[in-house]
This record gives C-alpha cells, structure tokens and sequence, in this order.
C-alpha cells in the first residue's frame, strides 16, 4: 500500500468537502424543519391530511434512497414539464438536496413524534393552567423535554445523512467519490484501494464531529444535569443563586 | 368573586356535571366533597378551561364567558388569573425548583428576573424549600414536589387557587406537611377552590363546603352545617360511610 500517494491526493479529495457539506447541512437543518411540521401535523390527526402523511411516511421508509436520488433528479424535471416549467437544468446538487430534504421530513418525524408523545400530559397541563402560549409551552417545556429523548436518534440520522450524500456521484455530482471517480479513471484504475481508504478516513472524521456536536446537545439536557449533580454532588450548579438576582 | 353559572360537561354522550352554580367570594375557602367520580375535578378543572364545558358560564372579577363561545385569548386571560395544584405536582421536570416557581413569572407575566427571584424566594420560603432551590423535582419527595408546586401558583398572584386532591397521590406521611402548607395559604386569606377527602380538614379550613353527587350539588353550607346538621339522606349516607371506613382503617 503506497501511504505517499494517499497523503498525495488527500488534498484533491478534500477540496471537494464544501459540496458534500453543503448537501449535508443543507438537508439536514431543512429536513428537520419539514419534519417538525409534519410530526405537528400528524399529531394533531388532522382528518384527511392523516393517511396522506402517513403514506409519505411509509413510502419514504421504504424507497432505497438510491432510487429515491434518481426519481428526483429524473422525475422533477418531467412533473414540471407538465406544468409547462422547464427546469431541465437542475443541477445534481439541488436535486440531491431535494431528495435528502424529503426523505428526512419523513424519518425524522419518525424520531420526533414518539419523543413528543413521551411527555407527560400533566406537563401540558401544568404549563397551560399557568397561561403559557402555545409557543412558550413549545420552548421552554416541549423541546427541552423531548431533547434527551429525541437526541440519540437525531445522532443517528445525521450518520446516515453523511453515509447517502455519497451516493450523489451517481447523478454526476463532483463530490468526493465523485472525484475519486476522475482520479481513478486518470491513473487507469491504479491504487483504487489507496483512493477509497482516503475517502473512509474522510467519511470517518465527518462522523467524528457530528457525533462531537450532538453529545455537545446531549450534555446540555436537564437530564445530563441531573445525572451530573447525582455523580458530583449537590454542589454542582450550586453557587449560580447569586447569578439569578444579577 | 368566582362564579360558574349552569356549567354541563360531557364526555362522550356521558354527562358528568348536570348544570352546577357556585358562588366563590374572596377570601373563601371553598371545599368541594363527595363520592368518586362525581365531577368534583371536572368542574374544578373548568374553572381553568383544562376541560370544556358543553354549555355554561363563568365569571372572575370583571371577566365573564359563556363557554359556548369562549375564545382562545379569553382562556389565556382566565387562566393567567388562577392556578392550579394538581394530584400528581406536575412540577416541570426540566426545571429547577427555584425555575419552576419563577419561571412562569417571567414567561407569563414578564416580569424580570431579579423580582421573579426575590417573589419566588419569598414563597418558597412559606413552603419550607430554601435548602432545595436547585434540585430537580426528581430529586424530591412527593410531598417536597407538592409544595414547590404551591410555591409556584403562589408566586403568580392569582385571584383564585384550585387545588385539585392534593394530598391524594402522597404517602400518608407525607400528607400532613402539604396539609399544613394549605392551612397557611387559606389562613393568609388567599381565595381557594379545593377538592379533597380529608373530611377533618375539610371542616377546619372551610369556609364553605359542597356536597356533589352524580353531577348535581346536593347541597352547600358551612363546614358545621355539612358536617353536623345537615337532615340531607344522601350528606348523611356519605359521611357516614366515610367515618364508617375511616374507622376501620384505623
């Protein structure tokens, strides 16, 4: 194995890391907005959105996303056609965007909705006999309380979302396999096992510091404080009186 | 003060209050007894719209609603001016102790911190909790949970308190430092609505008790008239089969 060459073309590769990212944080911050409508929506039963939520939910559970990447890129340009659009220009990015925004809607919501469920009504109670808004319930009772729950699983989601981006070279995308791709093709095929090993060492850092920023979240849940007064003591987040009166 | 006016509640086809009027003046303490599952929480839970009447109205001071045709803004009026303790504390689980009791404070009524801190101090210190500030309700007894949770409709300043069976989901040791608590708060003159089985402390505190059965108020008066020399066949029958049980427990 010739270490050199991969240290080598680790910068080509690199270099190609905004296009994945962008995918990535793009879909994920939209994804997550979709799915927190739809999981509102589903749980207010609305009567005929109802079935129509739950077979998107279903079919997007069920579509390998690979097929899920094709249909969009295929597909958008042909349904707009039809309402006389051209938009045969849409670029892969954009549709991998798309495709990854609406899977996420759905399998999110998959995460999300039992989170909510899992609050005690008396919490809802308690907030609404004291006159809280809708939306300050949803703030300062809602999230908090559905965070510890839904955070594991959100974790989760985010690896898979880094996983299918690197599925977008399928449709033409220059992201990193896609770069692979070239580079490969221009050695003639030589050291694809030095290419792909560069490519997993990226994949695996990219999942480092996902899982960094989520354990980030999970260390500030009231129930990873609690469990710190526990193993420290009460004096943990004892002394901050003083800073409620500043 | 409080009034409710010919309030009918329903669950499915299945009426549960059959049109109540009740009167609460200032400063009363109003203590609603009777069997199980006669409506005694439902109508106290009117009184904060968590449930919704069919039909009915109520007055607070200068608001007055018809429950057909409440609106949403209304509720929030209605509720901003009472407070709740419920059976099961709901104390939020996210929150500190001295968070709970100032947060509503600040979300609801906005004001600032420093007199969230100061009023929530002032009423924690009533409840005996000053050494608990920072612990989670997790971390608390039941009985603990449910004074931090008078703490906290305290510290609002409602016009009315409901107490919904507040002692019934404690520990019997546990019971007589809430009850406690509540005899401090209904002696300090704050006006309550309270549903409770505790007969002997129902006839100390009050200053009037009702007497529901199936959905109807069967009758009204002071604790001495309820308790001692009300001729009513369905009061007698009540207090006698509670005595009877008390004693057999006992």
């Amino acid at each position: 194995m010739d270490i050199g060459y991969m240290v080598e073309i680790f910068p080509k590769l690199i270099a190609t890391l905004p296009i994945t990212l962008s995918i990535i944080i793009t879909s994920a911050i939209l994804g997550l907005l979709l799915s927190i409508g739809v999981t509102a929506l589903r749980i207010k039963k609305i009567k005929f959105l109802s079935p129509i939520l739950e077979a998107y939910i279903s079919f997007m559970r069920s579509v390998p996303i690979l097929l899920l990447l094709f249909i969009v890129y295929y597909g958008l340009p042909v349904f707009f056609s039809l309402l006389n659009l051209d938009i045969n220009d849409l670029s892969g990015i954009v549709a991998a965007m798309i495709t990854l925004i609406i899977f996420n809607g759905a399998y999110l919501s998959e995460i999300l909705r039992p989170a909510y469920l899992a609050i005690d009504k008396g919490q809802h109670e308690a907030a609404n006999s004291l006159g809280y808004t809708p939306f300050a319930k949803f703030r300062k009772i809602v999230v908090p309380q559905m965070a510890p729950i839904a955070l594991p699983g959100l974790g989760n989601a985010v690896i898979y979302l880094i996983h299918d981006t690197s599925l977008v070279f399928t449709i033409g995308v220059v992201d990193i396999l896609g770069k692979a791709n070239l580079i490969l093709a221009s050695s003639y095929g030589e050291n694809k096992v030095e290419v792909y090993l560069t490519i997993a060492l990226i994949y695996w850092g990219l999942c480092l510091l996902s899982d960094r920023l989520v354990k980030f979240f999970e260390n500030h849940t009231y129930i990873s404080k609690i469990q710190k007064r526990r193993m420290f003591g009460s004096k943990f987040g004892k002394g901050n009186i003083q800073s409620h009166s500043d | 003060m409080l009034s409710v006016r010919d309030l009918h509640v329903s669950f499915n086809q299945n009426e549960i209050l059959k049109g109540i009027d009740l009167t609460v003046n200032k400063g009363d303490v109003v203590t609603l007894i009777g069997p199980s599952g006669t409506g005694k929480t439902t109508l106290l839970r009117c009184m904060n719209c968590l449930e919704k009447p069919s039909k009915g109205e109520i007055t607070l001071s200068d608001l007055h609603f018809n429950y057909e045709t409440i609106s949403k803004k209304d509720i929030l009026q209605l509720r901003r001016r009472t407070a709740m303790v419920f059976q099961q504390f709901n104390l939020f689980k996210n929150k500190t102790v001295l968070e709970n009791v100032m947060e509503a404070q600040m979300v609801v009524q906005g004001k600032k911190k420093k007199d969230a801190y100061e009023k929530s101090i002032e009423e924690l210190e009533k409840v005996g909790l000053l050494d608990k500030l920072q612990s989670y309700p997790s971390e608390l007894s039941g009985g603990q949970q449910q004074r931090v949770s008078i703490a906290r409709a305290l510290a609002v300043e409602p016009e009315v308190i409901l107490f919904d069976e507040p002692t019934s989901a404690l520990d019997p040791e546990l019971v007589g430092e809430v009850l406690k608590v509540i005899e401090d708060v209904a002696r300090s003159g704050v006006t309550i609505v309270l549903v409770t089985h505790e007969m002997s402390f129902a006839k100390r505190i009050s200053t009037k008790v009702v007497f529901m059965d199936k959905g109807v108020i069967v009758e009204e008066g002071t604790p001495k008239y309820i308790f001692e020399e009300s001729e009513n066949a369905r009061t007698k029958a009540f207090l006698n089969h509670f005595n009877s049980n008390q004693t057999v427990e006992a």
